[in-house]
């Protein structure tokens, strides 16, 4: 469904943007000579310049590659059905926290489009936050975020 | 000769009972993140990170490092069982290792692919034992200008000869140069490029970048390519392990020149990945049997796989030497340096005596240690390949989540890391190169560092980069390197012919 001319140019479009806003922030910091030698503001202000000016080359050369498929339709769906629940599950950590975030992400993406069956779903769930606490709190000594929600309930 | 004793030295640190332990370990973790598509030697060991605050430091290199020797194996095993290369650098692999599989031979595949890494990789630590010491001497006496033109070689180098389109690689570099540049200026005092988001003056780390561009990236690319484990026979016999092995020598040349290429790639910053699809084409060409190549040849499965161990091995030279990481992993393990306090490049050498030659020595050892152990695992990291996709995918993510969490407990750590996920995909998608990028965060400072430094001492004229033969003869190089392929596109137009478009191999490249 997207072609390849398509995703070079808005990748083009996506790294250039970035240049830009680093070029225009580092104006800030001063760019240039001064008493004090090189303003911090230079190295990056031409990190962002070399960032857009190559940009806009990748943006030209893309727009003349073919518009072969790249992406289709059903790559698409197994990007979004890999993607789209991540994404949740990163959006929801400071809520609930990592562990229960964790369960839910696992519980959801085996039991709903029922890869797995219930109960394999529900011990692969509950398994995964142990060996996250087991492994993070208790070998590495992180401390995972608990979220709004534990805090809230006093943990 | 002085090195041979310092080298045993460090076979006196190296093989005591807690570091053999170690290597275990490691090797044991690598060849597990090397097994996994989706997690691979760059992120493993951003992940062991952490684990390593702890220890001393050259306990914690041996195990990061054994990690990446472990990680390498298990990239091959799952190429040539599966045809699914596990590794970027282990595509080349695939060619013929996994015909050679299919057809009845998968012990004589794996063997000989493990044999041809382990001389590889024996090429590669002895290149580092003999010329490390050396070109440390050497950089002993630079100053902020030459190290600056140092770096500019090495990034120009990733230009000129990484094999990614140079437009792609010059901004894959200026974006890693820019993310570093994020947060206090080190020299100044200012703050940075944090575009009103105050928690961003901690700055960028980089192992935020590395769990999101090759975690997810790769996860969403490997969800796309909707693979399927075929797994032919997975059973090792010993006779025919042997039976490899003792016929490797027969194939010396294509051993020595696949060596030879992938030490080549791994000090100059081409990777491994690089290394090995260079030497598996030159192989194809010379070879007397090169049309048989891609229907399972031996040679096929030597050329990738010498080539690629030993420049996963040569890329920690430039790395201990100069302070200049050689491949993506060795920029990880670099930060790790400097996180443990220790300051990559030559002074290592005079300093920090145990650490470089513990290292070395670990090298020789660990290798050992990962080919005995990847050849009684194979079964069992086999086995790990029929656990269904839709249970590992999310596995990965929320290993990549807390690992980007756990660098400084930063939720918006979290948040850039999926960020360089949807990047790490389009790039590769695209093929812009990942490692520049990587090695651009990691080393950016430095080099803005000592191109401040330069300049303070010139008062401002860049004439100090060419104020002596070494330098000069370093930015002319780094200059030269740069023109590359616009000398080449030039050449190819006078001669009539169409720059060749994207092959499908270099796709896959970082």
């Amino acid at each position: 469904m997207i072609s390849r001319r398509v995703l070079e140019v808005s990748t083009a479009a996506l790294t250039g943007s970035f240049g830009l806003a680093v070029a225009v922030s580092s104006i800030e910091n001063g760019i240039g000579w001064s008493t004090a030698g090189v303003d911090s503001g230079t190295f990056p202000f031409l990190a962002g310049v070399i960032i857009v000016l190559g940009s806009l080359y990748n943006f030209g050369r893309g727009a003349l590659t073919g518009a072969a498929v790249v992406v289709s339709r059903s790559d698409l769906r197994r990007i979004a059905a890999l993607f789209v629940p991540a994404a949740i599950f990163i959006g929801v950590i400071p809520a609930i926290g990592m562990y229960l975030a964790s369960a839910g992400y696992m519980f959801g993406v085996l039991a709903l489009p029922k890869h797995q069956s219930l109960l394999r779903s529900l011990i692969i769930a509950a398994l995964t936050p142990v060996a996250l606490y087991v492994v993070f709190e208790r070998l590495f000594l992180v401390t995972l975020p608990h979220g709004a929600l534990a805090a809230a309930l006093g943990f | 000769m002085e090195n041979i004793d310092l080298l045993l030295h460090g076979f006196t640190i190296a093989i005591t009972l807690p570091h053999l332990a170690l290597m275990v370990i490691g090797v044991l973790l690598g060849i597990l993140v090397g097994v996994l598509p989706g997690l691979g030697a760059p992120n493993g060991v951003s992940l062991l990170l952490p684990l390593t605050f702890g220890m001393q430091p050259v306990s914690a290199i041996i195990l990061l490092s054994s990690m990446y020797w472990g990680a390498l194996f298990g990239g091959s095993v799952t190429s040539i069982l599966f045809n699914i290369p596990g590794e970027p650098s282990s595509v080349a692999t695939t060619f013929d290792g996994y015909p050679m599989a299919r057809d009845g031979r998968p012990t004589t595949a794996l063997a000989t692919a493990f044999g041809s890494a382990a001389f590889g990789a024996l090429v590669g630590v002895i290149l580092i034992t003999f010329l490390a010491s050396w070109v440390a001497k050497v950089a002993l006496a630079f100053g902020p200008a030459e190290y600056f033109a140092v770096y500019f070689l090495a990034f120009a180098s990733f230009v000129g000869m990484g094999g990614a389109p140079p437009a792609k690689t010059i901004v894959a570099l200026a974006i890693g140069f820019a993310i570093a540049a994020i947060g206090i200026d080190t020299v100044s005092g200012s703050v940075r490029l944090t575009m009103g988001i105050d928690e961003l003056v901690k700055g960028v780390n980089f192992v935020v970048a590395v769990m999101g561009l090759f975690g997810i990236g790769e996860l969403l690319i490997a969800v796309e390519e909707e693979f399927h484990a075929r797994a032919v026979s997975s059973k090792i016999e010993w006779r025919e392990v042997f039976r490899a092995l003792g016929r490797l020598p027969w194939h010396g040349v294509a051993l020595l020149r696949s060596a030879a290429i992938g030490c080549w790639m791994g000090i100059t910053p081409g990777g491994p990945t690089a290394a090995s699809f260079m030497s598996y084409g030159i192989a194809k060409r010379f070879s007397s049997r090169g049309k048989h190549f891609g229907t399972g040849e031996v040679e096929g499965v030597i050329a990738p796989e010498t080539a690629d161990h030993a420049a996963g091995t040569s890329a920690l030279l430039p790395m201990l030497s100069l302070g200049i990481p050689g491949s993506a992993t060795a920029a990880v393990m670099m930060g790790g340096l400097m996180i443990w306090g220790l300051n990559p490049g030559p002074m290592l050498f005079i300093d920090q005596k145990d650490f470089v030659w513990g290292l070395i020595a670990s090298m020789y050892v660990g290798n050992i240690v990962a080919v005995v152990l990847v050849l009684l695992t194979v079964p069992v990291f086999a086995a790990l390949m029929r656990i269904p996709f839709v249970i590992i995918a999310p596995l990965i993510v929320i290993i990549c989540a807390v690992g980007a969490y756990s660098v400084s407990n930063s939720y918006l750590d979290v948040i850039l890391m999926l960020g360089f996920g949807v990047v790490g995909y389009l790039f590769k998608k695209l093929s812009y190169p990942l490692a520049p990028l990587v090695l651009a965060i990691v080393i950016g400072d430095k080099a803005e560092d000592a191109f401040r430094q330069s300049m303070l001492m010139s008062k401002g004229s860049l004439g100090i980069f060419f104020a002596n033969r070494l330098v000069t003869s370093l930015v002319v190089g780094g200059v030269a390197l740069l023109l590359l392929p616009l000398v080449l596109q030039v050449v190819r137009m006078l001669r009539g012919t169409a720059p060749d478009q994207a092959k499908p191999e270099e796709m896959r490249i970082t």
